[in-house]
């Protein structure tokens, strides 16, 4: 890697950790300057520029975050029952752009429910759901056709909104990209492994550019860097001012949400 | 228009791939052709022709199943219902038509003394009942087995059903039967005609309920309210 290569790394990095432009400009000169100064490989000089940038943003701390936008989902007392079964039981959830809202809650408690009754695929028993503007959902499993490529189903969903073939591959193959995935090979859908079928599936609802994203646990089967790479896209979209509601199990990950519902029954301790 | 041609490509191209599945969608009807052909070839058509019918039903309902989680994305995505199911239906027809052809010429070659026209209009009327019919099963059934099993039994009593009986009319592929005997047998024309009215007749039912299950299926909720930005 030489030093243009490395600073055109390092400028990308920054980027993903949000690192704001004018400081990151800043960064990636001075660190163009320092590498002329000194001649050696960057490697030796600064280190990888992945974890150099790391340690920038951690000095930096992220660039302030815009203030949420108006309001893109509104689901009010949304109540389902199977049979006998109450599934789902007066929630609500209220998300504006340039906000990600996780649900939570245990095994069984409905959270995919909840989701497509969001997404006008199941019809609940009470409750309304306003969405505003475009909707874009990434069911839990299926979702994708097992004798396609990807290129076949970025082709499909773009044709939806009436973007032509070429630039329907290109914007998969780039959102892809910010996965980690390289999506130009000739694989069909059913021997892509568990993970990168899942992210052909969370790409595919991102390609009609939705202002609210429903995702339902889109992140089964990635690797560790997968995994980061996945809510790093979910932070650039909603700084972009999408809505994003996300599935979740991991609690972990919930200083990165801006809302939670939690859809425990309150017998079992929830706060829905 | 697009969203309809790249429905019914990509509804091909599924099939087209899956080459085990085309084989045996070739193998059936062939196997039905030879196992009557050293008897009378009336009976070797009309078996060619039923097996045509079960073979792209089979088709239909296995792809129609295989979209069945695709589908509401896709409608997300920008598609209506009828893109949907046309798209869909479209791409069996043609995929269907691509099978019909070397049986087509296989009577051609191994039974001159037809009326190859009438063989070639029962097959269009094969293709254009069975496509919808594999999709309405598909789509009324979301188990495959299911769907195979009841496909089974019409295709069993449209094989053992008296022709000449009023029921048998209400069996999809009766038309191809019908025009099978004017083809073979060299019937008069009220043979052709009212196979032909049968299959148009079926195929129009058909593609209608089609569209009425898929529409209801793939509706717009009530409880949603999308709203433009700005």
């Amino acid at each position: 890697m030489n030093a243009d290569e490395w600073l055109q790394t390092l400028a990308a990095e920054l980027h993903q950790r949000r690192v704001a432009p004018d400081a990151a400009r800043h960064v990636v000169v001075e660190a163009a300057t320092h590498l002329r100064e000194d001649g050696r490989d960057p490697w030796l000089v600064l280190g990888p520029p992945r974890e150099y940038a790391a340690a920038i943003a951690e000095s930096l701390g992220p660039a302030p975050r815009p203030r949420p936008g108006p309001v893109r989902l509104h689901a009010e007392g949304i109540t389902k029952r199977y049979g006998r079964r109450t599934v789902l039981r007066d929630a609500s959830l209220t998300v504006r752009a340039g906000q990600i809202a996780a649900v939570v809650g245990a095994n069984g408690c409905g959270k995919s429910t909840f989701l497509r009754v969001c997404a006008g695929l199941v019809s609940p028993d009470a409750g309304e759901v306003t969405v505003t503007g475009r909707l874009g959902y990434c069911p839990q499993q299926g979702g994708t056709a097992d004798f396609l490529l990807p290129d076949e189903h970025f082709v499909l969903v773009g044709a939806g909104r009436g973007v032509a073939r070429g630039p329907a591959r290109r914007a998969g193959r780039a959102a892809a990209r910010r996965l980690g995935w390289e999506a130009d090979g000739d694989v069909l859908a059913r021997h892509l492994s568990g993970g990168t079928r899942q992210k052909l599936n969370l790409t595919m609802s991102t390609l009609s550019e939705p202002d609210v994203l429903l995702l339902d646990e889109p992140y089964q089967g990635f690797d560790q860097g997968t995994y980061v790479n996945f809510w790093e896209q979910l932070t650039r979209l909603r700084d972009e001012g999408k809505a994003i509601v996300v599935v979740t199990h991991l609690l972990n990950q919930l200083d990165r949400v801006d809302l939670v519902l939690d859809l425990t029954p309150a017998t079992q301790g929830g706060r829905a | 228009m697009n969203r309809l041609v790249t429905v019914a490509e990509m509804t091909a191209r599924e099939l087209l791939r899956r080459r085990g599945v085309l084989l045996l969608l070739l193998l059936m009807p062939l196997t039905f052709w030879l196992i009557r052909r050293d008897a009378y070839v009336g009976q070797s058509v009309r078996s060619l022709l039923l097996g045509i019918s079960w073979a792209v039903s089979t088709a239909a309902l296995f792809a129609t199943s295989a979209a069945r989680e695709l589908e509401p994305r896709l409608r997300l995505a920008g598609y209506r219902p009828h893109h949907l199911y046309l798209g869909r239906m479209l791409g069996l027809w043609a995929a269907g038509l691509a099978i019909s052809v070397p049986f087509f010429l296989l009577t051609v070659l191994d039974a001159p003394e037809l009326r190859h026209g009438g063989v070639a209009v029962a097959m269009l009327c094969c293709v254009g009942v069975a496509a919808p019919f594999g999709m309405l099963i598909g789509v009324l059934l979301p188990r495959e087995l299911e769907g195979t099993l009841l496909l089974l039994t019409v295709v069993a009593v449209q094989m053992l059903i008296d022709p000449a009986g009023t029921g048998a009319k209400l069996t999809p592929f009766w038309s191809s039967r019908e025009i099978a005997t004017w083809a073979v047998d060299h019937t008069d024309d009220g043979y052709l005609t009212r196979g032909t009215l049968h299959g148009l007749v079926f195929t129009a039912l058909l593609v209608a309920t089609v569209a009425a299950v898929a529409s209801v299926r793939l509706r717009r909720r009530r409880h949603l309210r999308h709203l433009p930005i700005g």
